[in-house]
């Protein structure tokens, strides 16, 4: 008797290319799910995202937005297990393994469905995919992923992800003002550049880890400031 | 009386059931997804946010969805 083949987790080459571009974008965190065909539903052919707010070090999806997806999905002919089993997002920096929020969602959220998939990319290119079993005993196992090059593919649709990414995905902007939320896209307004007095404490009450993010980021991200302009102070 | 339900929990489901005519929402949901927290969950009929006691009517869809999915990097 032939050992079953462990189970990995597949992307189509469009879909890793799309789940790239949406984590490269501008540099947050950026959700989505994973898209598959009936006979296959660890091979990801499409990375779809639905409106959700994020920043440098978290993403929210929004509650409608979700409801909408599977409602869309559902006209399409998709069953569940085709397209709201596999969850997928990106981390800033190094690191994808999950976080107690990443924990507490995979819990609540999937841990009701026979099985699910928990994917993190991060930034410097390191991933992690864990499946979990809700039936019988039930259990965890971090599974493999890769880039599936053995099928057909399609082409890279760079114009038709970007529209994506203006329609769904919200940011805070760290740099510009600590409680704004605007689409990243957006045309920034000076009115709003001034630091609010209580950053530096907000700053200070993060969690280490946090804030380092923070610094990171801002590192990062000259376009936030001008580095050449000079800084005039009125008496 | 058929409707359509849609959820993601057990095997996940998109697909007709009976109900009796005066099932309402509420009652719907704790037959369905027992042992689950109606707080966890969008509960929407025919795309439309509905109150608890809403009787479902014949060719009603239901959709029970996930919500706060959320991530974080700490």
């Amino acid at each position: 008797m032939q050992a079953r083949p462990s189970p990995v987790l597949r992307f189509s080459p469009t879909a890793w290319a799309k789940l790239l571009f949406f984590r490269d974008h501008k540099g947050t965190e950026v959700g989505g799910f994973g898209v598959t065909s009936a006979n296959d539903l660890l091979r990801v052919d499409d990375f779809l995202t639905v409106k959700q707010e994020v920043t440098v070090a978290s993403v929210v999806f929004d509650d409608q937005a979700v409801a909408d997806f599977f409602e869309t999905q559902v006209d399409a002919g998709g069953k569940p297990e085709q397209f709201a089993r596999i969850w997928l997002h990106t981390h800033p920096g190094n690191s994808p393994q999950p976080s107690s929020t990443d924990e507490e969602t995979f819990g609540r959220v999937f841990g009701g469905c026979q099985w699910a998939v928990m994917f993190v990319l991060a930034q410097g290119g390191k991933s992690y995919a864990r499946l979990r079993f809700n039936v019988g005993p039930g259990g965890h196992v971090v599974i493999p992923a890769e880039v599936d090059f053995g099928a057909p593919f399609g082409p890279s649709q760079r114009e038709a992800w970007e529209a994506e990414y203006k329609a769904n995905v919200s940011a805070e902007h760290w740099g510009l003002g600590w409680n704004s939320r605007e689409d990243l896209l957006g045309q920034t307004d000076l009115a709003r550049c001034s630091v609010p007095g209580d950053w530096l404490e907000e700053l200070e009450a993060m969690e280490p880890a946090e804030r380092r993010l923070v610094m990171d980021e801002l590192a990062v991200r000259p376009d936030l400031w001008d580095e050449t302009a000079e800084v005039v102070y009125d008496d | 009386m058929r409707i359509l339900f849609i959820n993601n929990d057990g095997g996940g489901f998109a697909d007709y059931v009976d109900v009796t005519p005066d099932m309402t929402v509420d009652k719907f949901f704790a037959q369905k997804l027992p042992g689950r927290e109606a707080g966890d969950f969008l509960i929407r009929v025919n795309r439309q946010p509905v109150a608890r006691d809403y009787v479902l009517q014949d060719g009603d869809r239901i959709t029970c969805t996930p919500v706060k999915i959320e991530g974080a990097a700490v």
